[in-house]
């Protein structure tokens, strides 16, 4: 449930980026963070381990106007991809509001999607959250890696591997570039308020 | 596709994912690519190649070793502290949610920033005995057991905490003393006699069980409470049980778990609630049951263990309850 502060009229939206080790979430939040000046309302931090790699999180707050009189702010969060931040993981995975799950292009990391998915899985469960209920989408990330004869999964298998369960809106995207990363959030934010709106009563 | 242009795939496949970080994909090309070229007459003649892709291997097996053995934690800046203050505490406004905010910087390895924000907290009644157990597991788990020692020693001198609260304090760390093997026996002011099997005897029976059932160690943000095994158990603070049988069935009733020993926690039952006192019949397997601990909830389910009417002291004719926890989810 969204973090609501009547006296402020502010109600904030947890957001967090999933998926597995080095498919791109922090390169998500900050092309976010560059390339969307307006709803940006603070510092992305990041906190960072050997080799680039997340240790607990990265934060990026945004506002994105009102609804009915409440301010409406959104923290988007990463997750470590690491299988070793486990623990982490669920700390950050906690009260969440709408969950975008970025999975890797590149067929040598098929697996490791999967396994991801169903770890994003259990740890709703273990909240007491159904992922076929939360508001989640799914991004195709590095797209553009096919463009160097690198051996990337067809959209379609992916959609098969993760999504036909889900059935949850999936956007391919290239983080580095930017294509589909305003869309994957957008098409996130919208399931996000939709549940907000269900829960307040609106 | 002929041995040359394999080997070239598979060294521009491990680049790219080396560049990514992909450090055990871009090995595993490499290592491919080596074996093709040994095993390719021609091409083991250019000993040039072959040498380079060793380098390129052992380079890269260096790096993962050094990622693979980075430390799980390390201090942040101060404005990442804040952020973990700020929005990992989930709880109501106060003191309550400053102790989980000082708490999630623990989890968090935040030791020295946690244990600045605890002892500020000390300050506040309603939170003061948590904080200070805080404060003793921060010394723990940073495995300054003197730090812990003299830490109570100098709180039991002083008159910071009331006799009460100084002897929960002391069966708090004596029983962590005591599981690490180490022989100390903690200094301990007399406090008045108890009946055994009054409420107040209870409760410090729940300290002794505190110290046996929390794990008194924040290992790298772990979340204490998540940890669903069965000799691990969650710190239960209190519970919300949908009755399936009796008069109130469908109805819900929340009880505070008044101690907890492993899988078994004990609620107290008041008279008035004879219906409740009936329907709840020793066997009862209740099959939705929330736990909730000090950091969150889960579903789970439990089955009534053992049911006794309190023959004395101030709560003489409430029922005390004894529910053990089948499952979590
Ligand atoms: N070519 C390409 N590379 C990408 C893309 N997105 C991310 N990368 C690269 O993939 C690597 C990992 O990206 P990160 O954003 O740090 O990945 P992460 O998911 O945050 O990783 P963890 O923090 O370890 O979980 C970096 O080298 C990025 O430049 C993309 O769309 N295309
Ligand atoms: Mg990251």
């Amino acid at each position: 449930m969204a973090n609501i502060n009547l006296k402020k009229r502010e109600v904030e939206c947890k957001i967090v980026y999933y998926g597995p080790g080095r498919c791109g979430k922090t390169t998500n939040l900050e092309y976010i963070f560059k390339n969307f000046g307006k709803q940006v309302t603070g510092d992305m931090v990041s906190t960072d381990t050997e080799g680039d790699r997340t240790l607990f999180f990265d934060f990026l707050p945004m506002g994105i106007g009102k609804i009915k009189g409440y301010d409406i702010r959104l923290a988007l969060y990463t997750v470590p991809g690491q299988v070793k931040y486990s623990a982490t993981r669920k700390m950050v995975l906690r009260e969440v509001d709408g969950l975008v799950f970025v999975a890797d292009s590149l067929k040598v990391r098929r697996e490791k999607n999967m396994l991801s998915l169903k770890d994003l899985h259990q740890n709703l469960k273990e909240y007491g959250l159904s992922i076929f209920k939360v508001p989640l989408v799914i991004q195709y990330n590095k797209r553009d890696l096919a463009d160097q004869g690198i051996p990337l999964m067809p959209v379609k298998q992916m959609n098969q591997d993760l999504n036909r369960q889900l059935k949850v809106p999936s956007f391919p995207a290239s983080a580095v570039r930017g294509d589909g990363v305003g869309d994957t959030l957008k098409a996130c934010i919208k399931l996000t308020l939709q549940s907000l709106k269900k829960q307040m009563g609106w | 596709m002929d041995t040359k242009s394999k080997v070239k795939s598979n060294l521009q496949e491990a680049e790219l994912y080396k560049t990514q970080g992909l450090l055990n994909e871009a090995l595993e090309k490499y290592l491919r690519a080596g074996n093709l070229i040994r095993k390719d007459e021609q091409l083991a003649r250019n000993k040039k190649l072959y040498n380079t892709v060793i380098q390129k291997i052992r380079a890269l097996k260096a790096e993962i070793e050094r990622i693979d053995s980075s430390p799980d934690t390390k201090e942040v800046s101060e404005s990442v502290q804040n952020i973990i203050k700020e929005k990992f505490a989930y709880g109501e406004e106060g003191d309550a949610r400053a102790l989980e905010g000082a708490i999630a910087l623990a989890k968090f390895g935040q030791y020295e920033r946690a244990l600045r924000e605890f002892r500020d907290l000390m300050q506040q009644e309603n939170v003061k005995v948590d904080s200070a157990k805080n404060i003793i597991r921060c010394h723990v788990t940073l495995d300054s057991i003197d730090d812990a020692i003299r830490q109570y020693e100098e709180w039991f001198r002083s008159n910071a905490f009331t006799p009460e609260q100084i002897n929960r304090l002391r069966v708090f760390l004596q029983s962590i003393l005591d599981k690490k093997g180490i022989d100390k026996t903690l200094p301990h002011k007399e406090v008045e006699a108890m009946p055994a099997e009054s409420p107040a005897a209870l409760y410090d029976n729940q300290e002794v069980m505190d110290g046996e059932i929390i794990e008194p160690e924040y290992v790298e943000g772990e979340v204490m409470e998540d940890e669903i095994q069965d000799e691990d158990i969650i710190d239960i603070s209190s519970v919300e049980i949908t009755l399936e049988e009796g008069p109130q069935k469908g109805q819900t009733v929340e009880y505070d778990v008044s101690f907890q020993s492993g899988r078994v926690i004990n609620l107290l039952v008041s008279s008035s609630d004879k219906e409740l006192i009936e329907t709840l019949k020793t066997g009862l397997e209740l099959r939705k049951v929330h736990f909730y601990s000090p950091m969150a909830m889960f579903n789970g389910e439990g089955v009534v263990f053992s049911k006794s009417k309190i023959e004395s002291g101030p709560k003489q004719g409430d029922y005390s309850l004894d529910i053990e926890i089948k499952s979590i989810k």
